[in-house]
C-alpha cells in the first residue's frame, strides 16, 4: 500500500519503479502486500491457481539488494514488478496444471524461457493463473479447478483461454501477466476485461517450457493496463532462444516509437469485418469510433480486403486440433500426470487415466485432431488447411503493402455470461476476428477503447502488424491510449485496499 | 522342410531390409543436449526434451544431420536439399512424447545403391547364375569369374530418434509374455537413429548378409556409429515374400525382427523362406505379420498380425524448421568422406597387386586395412621396390593372424599393441627368406604380442632359425634312410605315403629347424633315384 | 448435417487415442464431432489448385540446428519426480500388451 492508496498491482511499471527508486517502499513490501491482496481480493474471482509467495520474496530481496548497492536498473527492466504467469508456463518447483485434472499434481522440474526471462528482468513472481483447460476455450469455463470471474461483472466470463491472466491485470492484482494465444487467447480476454493484450509475431517469444496446444499457432505475450507496460514486458521476454527452433531474434525496443503518434501512418480497416454476421452494434460502433480517432490524430485510413479470412475459422479448427491431438498424446500416466489406480494392463490404465484426466473439450479436440489426420481424411482437411494458410498469409502481405497496421474488432461482442454459450461451435465464433493472425503468424494486440453502449462492458480493438513489425501496432496502440487513457482497474476492484 | 536349393527352383524369394543405425559416435542426443552413453544408471541421461515433458521443444543436432548426409553420400544416394521432420503418432510407453520424430515422404537421402560381390559357394544360392557368362547381366546382377555382383537399390535413408528401453518384470526372462509390469528407462530415448530402407532387390539370405556387412563396413569407415549388433546400435529387420519363378507380382510379405547378428540375419531369412515355401506348397496363405526370429529354437514366431496398414497420423513437425540444405553444406560434408572400403580395395589391387579376394577381405576392418598400409610403407622405406613381393604375405598376415587376434581380443587396440608395422614386416621377411617356416611364423606372431619383442630377437633367442644348408640336411637325410632300410624298400615298392615318415624323422633329428622344402626335395631325389 | 463419423468410427478413434468412453459418451461425441466437422466445410470448398501449403509460419527460417555439445541432464530423482510409480530408477508401468508397432 502506498501513501496515495493505490495498490501496487494497480500501478504502472513506471509508478512502481519510481516509488522503489525513491525508497517510498521496498520490493519486499511490494511482494508481501501483493500476495496479501490476492489472498484477500481474488478469493471469489479466482484468477490465481497457485501463489508463489516465497519466490516473490526471494526475488524482491534481490531487487532490494540491487537498489541498496546501486541502482534499480541493475536489477533489470522489470525490477520490482509483480507478475503472474498463465498456468501453462513451467516455473521450477511450482505446479503447472494447465487447469487440468491431468496435471493437478504436476511439479515443474524446469522453467520456461519466457518465465526465466521475466525473472531475469527482476520481476516478482506472484503465482500461476487460471485458464481454459490446456487453453481449449474462450471463457476460462473449462478450467478443471473452476472458472475465473470477470472483474467487471462476476456473472460474466473473463474470456479465455488466458482468462486468469486478464482478470488479474484488470483487477489490479498485478501490473503485468503473461498469457498465451493460439487463436485469440490473449486478445479476446484482454478485450473482455478492458486491458491491453499482445500476441506478438510468431517467433518473437520463445515457446520453450510453455505447454503446447497448437505448436504452429501458439505465441506467448503480455497483458498490462498500459501500452508502455506491455511493451516493457515484451522487451523482457522476447528474443531468440536456442531451445526453440521457431524463435527469432527481434532486436527491437517495443517502446521505441510509442510517443511518435500516428501522423502519416496508414491504418487499414476491413469493411467486410465490420459487416460480419454476429458482430454486435456496440462493438462495431466502438471500433468505428477508434478508427475515426486515429484519423483525427493524423493517420490515413485505408480500406483493405482480406478475402481469405473467411476460411480462417475452419482452417484453425483443423490445424489447432491436429497439433493438439499430437501434443497431448504425451499425457499417458507413465512419466507424470493423472494415473488411474488399479489397472493390471497399461492399455486399461491409459484409457481410464486419459478419460478422467482430460475434460470434455480436451477430449473432443484430441478426437477431432486424430480423425482429421487419419489416412484419407488428411488430404481433405489438414493439407488444404495448410494451403489456406498460404492464402491468408498472402492476404496480409498484400494488405501490408498498402498499410502499416490494420484495425479490426477483437471479439464480436463483450463478455458473455457463464453458461450462455454451450454449443462448442458457437463458442468457436468468439475467435472469428483473431484466428487469422495466428494462422498467418503476424502480430496482433487488443487495446481497450471504452465500454459498449448496451452492456456497459469493456470493448477492445485489435491492431494487427506485419510479421516482425510489431512496433507498428504498439505505435498505433499508444495513440489510442492517448485518446482513451490507460485501462482502468475494473470498478469493483478500484476501491479495494 | 525342403532345402533352400530345392525351393529356389520353384520360388523366388524377394527380400528387402530396413536397417537402423544409432549415431553412437556423437556426443549428444538428436534433439537435446543429453549425453549419448550406453549403460548409464537409468534415466540419468534425460531432460525435459527426451522425457517428453509438457512444454519441451526439440532442437536438431547439427552433427546428426551431417552424419546422415555423410551416410547418404557413402551409399550413392541423392541428397535432398528440401526435407522436413514429421511426427509419427502412436502411443507406446518407451516413446516419451508418444510420437516419434522422423521424416516424411522425402528423406535427407534418397535413391542410393550398393554393389555386392558374391562369390564362392555362396554364389550358388542365386538361381539362374549358371545361365550367365562372366560379364553378362540379368535382373540386378552381373556375372563375374567366381560369382556375381548384385546391384542393390537403396530407397532412402531417413533421420529419426530412438525410443527408450523397457524391461519386463514378473514374467520369465525379461520377456513381454507373462510379465506383470515393465520398467522404463529413457536414457536411450532420443538417440539419433538413421534408418536405411533397401529396395526389394535381394534374392538370397547370403545377399542380405553381405549387404548388411558391407553397410556396416561403410558406416564404420565414415565413423558415424559403432555398429554393435550386440548392443543394438545396428539393427536389421527383413521383409520377405515369395513368388513363383517367372511371375512378377509380389507375394504377401512378412516382417522379420530380432536378427541381431549376421548369422541370425542369414538364418532367420533362410528359415522364413523355407517356412513360406512350405505353407504355399501346402496350399496355405501367408499372412502379413511381424515375426520374431528365435535363434535358439531356430524358427520364426508370430509377434503381431497386421489387419490393415497402420495409420500413424503422420504430419509435418511444426516445432522444427524445414531444411533447405545449401551446396556448401553438402560439399562440406562430402569433404569429410574418407576413402570407402570399395575404393580402398580397388586401390590395394592396383597399388600392391593384391587379388580381389585379398583386397576385399583386407578392407573389411578399418584397423587391419590401415595396418596393412602402414606395413607396406614401412617395407617400402626399407626395401624399396622389393617391398612389392611382401604385399601378399603382409595381406595374409593382416587378414588371418591380425584379424584372428583382434577377434579373439575384442578390447585390443591394434595401434597400441606390440605388433608394430615394422615388426610385422620383419616377421614376413623371416618367413619369405626361409629363416623360419610359416608354421614357426605363427609362433613368432604370438610371441611378438606376448613378449613385446622384435621377431628377429625372438627367432634368435629361441634358436628357431631354419637350417637351409643343403649339405647339413643331406647328411641327416642320408642317416635317416640308412637307419630305415625296410621303410625305404616299402616306399620304393609303392607305399609313397611313407614320405611323411621320413620327413618327420629328419625334422626330429634337426629339432624342427630343417627347412621342410629342402628336406622334401632331397628325400624325393634320393628315394626316387 | 452430414454424417461424417458413425459411432463405430468414434469408438475406433477413441481406441487409437486411448481415451476410454462409455456408450453414452460415444453417442454424444459422435454428435459433437459431426457438428464440428460440418463447420469445417469451407476448407473443402476452396479452390486450392497449385497453392503450396505453409506448414511453418516462420518466413524464411530454415536449417535451425544446435551444436553437438553436452548439457546438464536431470538427476534420476528429478527425472522421476512426477512418476506415478517407480522402481529401480525406472518408471514402473503395468504390463504392456502388444508391441510398439513398426519400428
Amino acid at each position: 500500500m502506498t501513501a496515495i492508496g493505490t495498490p501496487f498491482g494497480a500501478m504502472s511499471i513506471r509508478q512502481l519503479q519510481a516509488g522503489l527508486a525513491a525508497k517510498e517502499f521496498s520490493a519486499t513490501e511490494v511482494a508481501a502486500a501483493s500476495i496479501e491482496r490476492i489472498e484477500r481480493d481474488d478469493a471469489r474471482m479466482h484468477a490465481f491457481l497457485e501463489l508463489t509467495a516465497d519466490m516473490a520474496a526471494d526475488a524482491a530481496a534481490k531487487v532490494d539488494a540491487a537498489l541498496a548497492a546501486g541502482s534499480l536498473a541493475d536489477a533489470g527492466p522489470l525490477a520490482g514488478v509483480p507478475v503472474g504467469f498463465k498456468d501453462n508456463m513451467n516455473l521450477l518447483n511450482t505446479h503447472t496444471t494447465c487447469a487440468s485434472n491431468m496435471l493437478a499434481n504436476y511439479l515443474s522440474p524446469y522453467t520456461a524461457t519466457c518465465v526465466a526471462y521475466t525473472l531475469h528482468a527482476g520481476a516478482l513472481p506472484l503465482g500461476k493463473l487460471n485458464m481454459d483447460e490446456f487453453a481449449f476455450g474462450s471463457s476460462t469455463e473449462t478450467s478443471a479447478f473452476g472458472p475465473t470471474l470477470n472483474p467487471w461483472d462476476f456473472e460474466r466470463v473473463p474470456g479465455g483461454s488466458s482468462g486468469g491472466s486478464a482478470a488479474a491485470v484488470a483487477a489490479g492484482l498485478v501490473p503485468v501477466a503473461l498469457g498465451s494465444d493460439t487463436g485469440g487467447s490473449i486478445r479476446q480476454p484482454a478485450s473482455f476485461c478492458g486491458i491491453v493484450g499482445v500476441k506478438p509475431t510468431y517467433g518473437v517469444v520463445s515457446r520453450y517450457g510453455v505447454v503446447a496446444f497448437g505448436s504452429s499457432l501458439d505465441q506467448v505475450g503480455p497483458f498490462a493496463r498500459t501500452v508502455e507496460d506491455a511493451a516493457l514486458a515484451l522487451n523482457a521476454i522476447s528474443g531468440f532462444d536456442e531451445h526453440d527452433c521457431t524463435s527469432q531474434a527481434a532486436d527491437v525496443d517495443f517502446t521505441a516509437n510509442l510517443a511518435e503518434g500516428v501522423r502519416g501512418m496508414r491504418i487499414g480497416v476491413v469493411p467486410a469485418f465490420m459487416e460480419a454476421e454476429g458482430l454486435t452494434d456496440e462493438v462495431r460502433d466502438r471500433v468505428a469510433e477508434a478508427a475515426q480517432k486515429l484519423a483525427d490524430l493524423g493517420a490515413e485510413l485505408v480500406e483493405i480486403e482480406l478475402p481469405n479470412a473467411k476460411a480462417a475459422m475452419s482452417a484453425y479448427y483443423v490445424l489447432g486440433p491436429c497439433e493438439a491431438f499430437s501434443n497431448l498424446a504425451r499425457f499417458d500416466s507413465v512419466r507424470y500426470g493423472y494415473c488411474d489406480p488399479g489397472h493390471a494392463d497399461l492399455g486399461a490404465q491409459y484409457e481410464a487415466s486419459r478419460a478422467k484426466g482430460f475434460g470434455p473439450e480436451a477430449r473432443r479436440r484430441i478426437m477431432l485432431g486424430s480423425y482429421l489426420l487419419s489416412a484419407g481424411v488428411y488430404d481433405t482437411y489438414y493439407y488444404p488447411a495448410q494451403q489456406v494458410r498460404t492464402l491468408i498469409t498472402q492476404d496480409y502481405e498484400r494488405a501490408f503493402q498498402k498499410v502499416d497496421c490494420i484495425l479490426t474488432p477483437v471479439s464480436p461482442r463483450t463478455a458473455f455470461k457463464f453458461g450462455e454459450i454451450g454449443d462448442p461451435t458457437q463458442m468457436y465464433l468468439s475467435d472469428m476476428f483473431t484466428i487469422s493472425i495466428n494462422i498467418a503468424g503476424n502480430g496482433g494486440m487488443s487495446v481497450p477503447v471504452g465500454l459498449g453502449a448496451n452492456t456497459n462492458l469493456p470493448v477492445g480493438v485489435q491492431l494487427i502488424s506485419p510479421a516482425f513489425k510489431d512496433v507498428n501496432m504498439f505505435r498505433a496502440a499508444a495513440a489510442l491510449e492517448s485518446v482513451y487513457g490507460p485501462a482502468p482497474v475494473a470498478p469493483q476492484f478500484a476501491g479495494t485496499h | 522342410m525342403k532345402k533352400l536349393e530345392e525351393i529356389l527352383k520353384t520360388w523366388e524369394p524377394v527380400i528387402g531390409l530396413e536397417i537402423h543405425a544409432e549415431l553412437t559416435t556423437l556426443n549428444t542426443k538428436m534433439f537435446c543436449g543429453c549425453k549419448l552413453e550406453f549403460g548409464a544408471a537409468p534415466n540419468t541421461h534425460t531432460c525435459p526434451v527426451c522425457l517428453g515433458l509438457p512444454g519441451a521443444l526439440p532442437v536438431p543436432n547439427r552433427a546428426a544431420i551431417e552424419s546422415i548426409v555423410l551416410a547418404g553420400l557413402a551409399t550413392n544416394c541423392d541428397i535432398e536439399k528440401h526435407s522436413m521432420f514429421y511426427r509419427k503418432n502412436y502411443m507406446y510407453p518407451d516413446m516419451a512424447k508418444n510420437f516419434q520424430t522422423t521424416q516424411g515422404p522425402i528423406a535427407f537421402c534418397m535413391r542410393g545403391h550398393l554393389d555386392l560381390d558374391v562369390d564362392g559357394a555362396n554364389a550358388d544360392e542365386r538361381y539362374g547364375l549358371a545361365d550367365l557368362k562372366p560379364g553378362e547381366s540379368a535382373d540386378n546382377i552381373t556375372r563375374t569369374e567366381d560369382g556375381y555382383v548384385a546391384h542393390v537399390g537403396i530407397t532412402r535413408i531417413h533421420m529419426e530418434e530412438d525410443a527408450g528401453k523397457m524391461v519386463h518384470i514378473g514374467g520369465g526372462e525379461g520377456r513381454i509374455a507373462g510379465a506383470t509390469h515393465s520398467l522404463v528407462d529413457y536414457n536411450r530415448a532420443g538417440t539419433p537413429l538413421i534408418e536405411l530402407v533397401t529396395e526389394p532387390d535381394l534374392r538370397t539370405p547370403e545377399e542380405a548378409r553381405l549387404f548388411m556387412q558391407k553397410l556396416r563396413q561403410i558406416y564404420l569407415a565414415i565413423g558415424i556409429s559403432d555398429c554393435s549388433m550386440e548392443e543394438g546400435s545396428l539393427r536389421c529387420d527383413g521383409n520377405v515374400s515369395l513368388r513363383r519363378r517367372g511371375t512378377t507380382e509380389l507375394g504377401t510379405k512378412t516382417e522379420l525382427k530380432n536378427m541381431n547378428s549376421f548369422k541370425n540375419l542369414h538364418d532367420g531369412l533362410l528359415y522364413e523362406i523355407c517356412r513360406q515355401a512350405q505353407v504355399l506348397e501346402e496350399g496355405g496363405i501367408i499372412y502379413q505379420e511381424t515375426r520374431h526370429w528365435d535363434p535358439t529354437a531356430k524358427r520364426t514366431i508370430v509377434m503381431r498380425v497386421k489387419e490393415s496398414a497402420d495409420d500413424y497420423r503422420l504430419f509435418p513437425e511444426p516445432d522444427l524448421a524445414p531444411y533447405d540444405l545449401s551446396d556448401e553444406f553438402i560439399e562440406s560434408v562430402r569433404a569429410k568422406l574418407p576413402e570407402l572400403p570399395d575404393d580402398k580395395a580397388a586401390r590395394f589391387q592396383q597399388e600392391f597387386g593384391l587379388s580381389a579376394y585379398d583386397a576385399r577381405h583386407l578392407v573389411e576392418h578399418r584397423s587391419t586395412a590401415q595396418f596393412f598400409e602402414a606395413c607396406m610403407s614401412d617395407a617400402e622405406r626399407e626395401l624399396g621396390s622389393a617391398a612389392a613381393k611382401l604385399a601378399k604375405p603382409l595381406a595374409n598376415l593382416a587378414i588371418n593372424d591380425v584379424s584372428g587376434w583382434l577377434n579373439a581380443n575384442p578390447d585390443a587396440v591394434l595401434d597400441e599393441s606390440p605388433l608394430t608395422p615394422n615388426r610385422a614386416v620383419q616377421l614376413v621377411q623371416l618367413v619369405a627368406d626361409g629363416t623360419i617356416s610359416s608354421k614357426q611364423g605363427k609362433e613368432v606372431f604370438a610371441a611378438v604380442i606376448e613378449e613385446d619383442a622384435d621377431p628377429k630377437a625372438i627367432v634368435e633367442d629361441r634358436g628357431m632359425q631354419q637350417v637351409s644348408d643343403t649339405g647339413a640336411i643331406e647328411a641327416v637325410v642320408d642317416a635317416v634312410l640308412a637307419e630305415n632300410p625296410d621303410k625305404v624298400e616299402q616306399y620304393q615298392g609303392g607305399k609313397t605315403g611313407l614320405i611323411g615318415f621320413f620327413v618327420g624323422q629328419c625334422m626330429k633329428r634337426m629339432q624342427g629347424k630343417g627347412n621342410p622344402q629342402i628336406i622334401n626335395e632331397l628325400l624325393a631325389n634320393k628315394l626316387d633315384a | 448435417m452430414t454424417q461424417h463419423l458413425t459411432e463405430s468410427d468414434v469408438r475406433g478413434i477413441a481406441e487409437y487415442v486411448r481415451i476410454g468412453m462409455t456408450e453414452d459418451e460415444v453417442a454424444q461425441m459422435t454428435v459433437d464431432l459431426n457438428a464440428i466437422i460440418d463447420s469445417l466445410s469451407p476448407i473443402t470448398e476452396y479452390d486450392l489448385e497449385g497453392v503450396e501449403p505453409t506448414f511453418h509460419p516462420i518466413g524464411v527460417l530454415v536449417n535451425v540446428m544446435c551444436e553437438d555439445l553436452e548439457r546438464d541432464s536431470f538427476t534420476q530423482e528429478v527425472a522421476l519426480m512426477n512418476a506415478p510409480k517407480q522402481q529401480d530408477g525406472c518408471f514402473l508401468i503395468p504390463s504392456v500388451l502388444g508391441d510398439g508397432g513398426d519400428r
